[in-house]
């Protein structure tokens, strides 16, 4: 009895219960978190303008909003929760039900040949706040280099440009981050959670500097002329004209959408028009030059003008464009996702610089979530070897038993510092965990054997506990300051993906020299001390 | 009941002797405090102690094995080690795998339709048990890549990552500055510690070893390394300094018994140290599946494996020597 009251008005011991504690409220644990967590909700969508909100980036895990049930069906699993919503019929309304509201969803017209899209990405609900990277949860990550010198301004500029274009697209669980590598070169970093996203590799590498030209003379540009582009389903999609068509090796098929322009802009294309010749054709009378348009100096288009706009100021444009696929329904979906780019890169505007991807990674979710389990198994056997170790070594319960809790709360205390400052979890801190939780057993056997099993040399005196501990702990400050200074430049190396490691470790070892350590000493002075 | 008289003087005669016994007990007691006991060492560490200063080939031999393996390495690609796609640039698939695959077959059927490119097939398991297949190929556009494997199978989810060349070199410079930084950061700390030249000079002088021996061994297993392989050089450092400086305090911060009995007395803890750590990275080496934790062990494994002669019997014995030319016994 008298120890256990000892223990727990000892300082060194509550401040780590008061840690455990509040890393308890950090991670939030709650492993009966039922439902769908959403990830994403596109722009004028079916769930967007219903009222559901994209959630915020910073926003924990646990906060999330989660779908509970579709028409009063309980959802526990993402491809049935899709294949539900996937055979609504057009018009027609759902009723989804989160931990936070009811909503009432109704359904777009299906464009033939693609199935119902609510414009909703979900997740199965976390049951932690801890942030989980993007090796262990899939994703996509990119890297991008600025072509040439790039201002800071221009960086900043660039990184909210992206940021626009993957939220247009309909992307919101994104990072984009600029970073530095040790020779100061500049990159940006773009991590999209989730889904196998190839496609966003256009969407990121495209300058999108969007022309259109009248023969030599530009008309007008994407961005800041362009007032409008029609994305509903009465404006864009399939060309119902044109349609799909198979040809050799597979099909093609066309989409069309309109846009606006601003008075000045077409003002500019009536100016360029004034001056051509009307030609004569079969199917109808068309003038001497195409509006050609380009994307990136590459020629996307090239659009018929027809003779009655000779001179006169058009503020509507219908843009078209095509897409290919081996089978019809691939073609579909290729046509639409190209003209989804080209519509985002028309809303957003062109980048200041132009951008090449360096490094592009994508993460099978069901990789991420078998690395996830294994790192867990590994992580437990190692808590097993190591408590089987020294209990074969020092055969007491009272110094063994306390290494193990002091090695599982550092591991607990390290995920929650990084559920609260919003760090991700990924490989690369497993392993940093790894490593500190190895030189946290070092310093614990340091600890045991300065205090208890250190045999007397002759003549030496036997020292009082802080003397002891003064030693253990000159030891242990020494292996910290080393470690600490060997992962420093880790920080800043190799555009700073292995930063992860880095923090991972020096905060572990942090919380360990701070925090467990200092109890685990107390730990065993209390229960070996007669 | 009175005594005889015999009796009495028997009995002050065994006082006598008691006190007398008593006398010599104490002066020898004392003499033993003042010319300590020699403690007796058996076996390993007798040899230790008796020998240490040929036992100092053993980690020569392996400093000058792992230079000429390193040199080979070098000498066959123009670098230090074999460079993974993340520090050179190309392609890094995972496949998600439970059936057994021909890897021969594969490799020679992609080195056929790839001649370009630079190919690395490993198969990653968990406790011997197939769980995927790992494929670099450097030298090579995606597409082409991804439609020659995909004559071979089908191929399902997938992880893919792709590199530049250019930034796969900027990586590989920087993390060996990073190393450089480190390492002098590292050596700056043990020297503010220890503030003795020698003694700090051995710490940092074992760490290298460790490091060109775990190079060695990697470079032997024909691993090729990735950012994640050259961070676990630095984590390495960790490891290896954290005996060597249990050594160093207890050897120079301790003044009672013999140089070689503050060695055992550190060997005791450390040699702990290292049975622990050396155990967990085997089971986690056994037990991983993921190629970048895999690529660490391995690191962590020579090195550790190095550290165990680099700081009992090179850090010591330069203690040992350093500690004799000062007269300190």
């Amino acid at each position: 009895m008298g120890k256990l009251r000892k223990m727990f008005t000892n300082l060194r011991i509550l401040i780590l219960v008061i840690f455990l504690i509040l890393g308890l409220f950090a991670v939030y644990p709650n492993p009966w978190n039922e439902g769908l967590a959403i990830r994403n909700v596109e722009k004028n969508s079916s769930a967007s303008l219903a009222g559901i909100e994209n959630p915020a980036p910073t926003s924990t895990p646990m906060s999330r909003e989660r779908i509970l049930a579709v028409n009063n069906n309980p959802v526990t699993d993402v491809n049935s929760f899709y294949s539900m919503l996937s055979v609504v019929p057009s018009n027609a309304t759902v009723t989804l039900k989160t931990n936070k509201n009811i909503y009432r969803l109704v359904a777009r017209p299906v464009i033939n040949g693609t199935v119902q899209d609510f414009g909703l990405s979900v997740y199965p609900a976390p049951q932690t706040n801890i942030r989980k990277g993007l090796d262990l949860q899939g994703g996509t990550r990119v890297i991008l280099q600025p072509e040439g010198e790039v201002t800071k301004e221009d960086l900043d500029l660039v990184m909210d440009n992206i940021k626009e274009r993957l939220n247009v697209y309909g992307l919101s669980d994104i990072v984009v981050r600029a970073i530095t590598d040790l020779a100061g070169k500049s990159y940006i970093l773009v991590e999209i959670a989730g889904a196998n996203q190839q496609e966003v590799r256009d969407l990121l590498s495209k300058q999108g500097k969007f022309e259109a030209k009248v023969g030599n003379t530009t008309v007008f540009k994407g961005g800041g002329d362009v007032t409008y582009v029609c994305r509903s389903a009465d404006c864009s999609g399939l060309d119902p004209q044109a349609g799909c068509q198979q040809q050799e090796g597979g099909w093609y098929c066309s989409f069309r959408f309109s846009i606006s322009l601003t008075p000045k802009a077409a003002q500019h294309q009536a100016d360029a028009t004034r001056l051509l010749t009307v030609v004569s054709s079969p199917s109808g009378n068309y003038l001497s030059e195409k509006l050609n348009l380009f994307l990136d100096d590459e020629e996307v288009d090239a659009l018929n003008i027809g003779a009655e706009l000779k001179g006169s100021p058009m503020t509507e444009i219908q843009i078209s464009g095509s897409g290919s696929g081996v089978s019809h329904q691939e073609a579909i979906q290729n046509t639409l996702d190209s003209m989804k780019r080209l519509q985002t890169i028309l809303i957003t505007g062109s980048l200041p610089v132009k951008l090449n991807i360096v490094k592009m990674d994508s993460i099978s979710p069901v990789l991420g979530e078998e690395f996830l389990k294994n790192a867990i198994l590994v992580c437990l056997l190692s808590v097993l070897t190591v408590s089987i170790i020294l209990f074969i070594r020092y055969r007491r319960f009272s110094v063994s038993i306390p290494i193990i809790i002091t090695m599982l709360s550092e591991v607990f205390l390290t995920l929650a510092l990084a559920a609260l400052i919003g760090w991700n979890i990924d490989l690369a801190s497993i392993a940093g965990i790894i490593v500190a939780i190895g030189t946290g057993v070092d310093d614990q056997i340091v600890i045991a054997d300065e205090t208890l099993y250190k045999k007397k040399l002759e003549g030496e005196e036997e020292g009082s506990w802080k003397d002891k501990l003064k030693s253990a702990f000159f030891i242990i400050f020494a292996a910290y300051f080393t470690l600490t200074a060997a992962m420093i430049p880790l920080l800043f190396a190799g555009a700073g993906l292995l930063k992860g490691f880095a923090i991972t470790t020096i905060l572990a070892v942090t919380i360990g020299v701070l925090i467990t350590r200092p109890a685990y000493a107390a730990f065993i002075e209390i229960l070996t001390k007669e | 009941m009175k005594m005889s008289r015999r009796e009495r003087r028997l009995q002050s005669r065994t006082e006598r002797l008691d006190k007398l016994r008593k006398e010599v007990h104490k002066a020898y007691v004392a003499k033993e405090r003042h010319t300590p006991k020699e403690i007796q060492y058996k076996g390993l560490l007798k040899l230790m102690r008796d020998h240490y200063k040929p036992l100092m080939i053993i980690p020569l031999a392996m400093l000058v094995f792992s230079l000429v393996v390193i040199l080979m390495t070098y000498s066959e690609t123009g670098s230090l080690m074999y460079k993974g796609v993340s520090l050179q640039g190309g392609i890094s698939l995972t496949i998600p795998m439970k059936e057994q695959v021909d890897v021969p077959a594969l490799e020679s059927f992609l080195r056929t339709r790839l001649p370009q490119s630079d190919l690395d097939i490993r198969i990653l398991s968990e406790a011997g048990k197939q769980k995927g297949l790992l494929i670099d190929a450097s030298n090579v556009k995606e597409d082409i890549f991804l439609g020659a494997l995909r004559e071979r199978m089908t191929l399902g989810d997938f992880s893919i990552e792709t590199l530049g060349p250019s930034l796969g070199d900027a990586f590989f410079t920087q993390a060996l500055w990073a190393l450089a930084i480190a390492f002098a950061l590292m050596s700056l700390v043990v020297f503010l510690y220890f503030r003795t030249l020698v003694p700090s000079a051995a710490v940092i002088i074992a760490a290298v070893c460790d490091m060109l021996f775990a190079l060695a061994g990697v470079n032997l297993l024909g691993l090729r390394l990735s950012t994640a392989g050259l961070a676990a050089f630095l984590m390495l450092i960790g490891y290896s300094v954290d005996t060597d400086i249990l050594l160093t305090a207890r050897v120079m911060k301790s003044k009672e018994g013999s140089v070689f009995d503050r060695v055992v007395s550190a060997l005791k803890t450390g040699f702990l140290m290292n049975i622990v750590a050396l155990a967990t990275t085997i089971v986690t080496l056994i037990f991983t599946q993921s190629p970048v934790i895999m690529q660490i062990m391995w690191v962590l494994l020579f090195g550790l494996i190095a550290d165990i002669i680099n700081t009992w019997i090179q850090n010591a014995g330069i203690l040992r020597y350093y500690l004799e030319k000062k007269g300190v016994q």
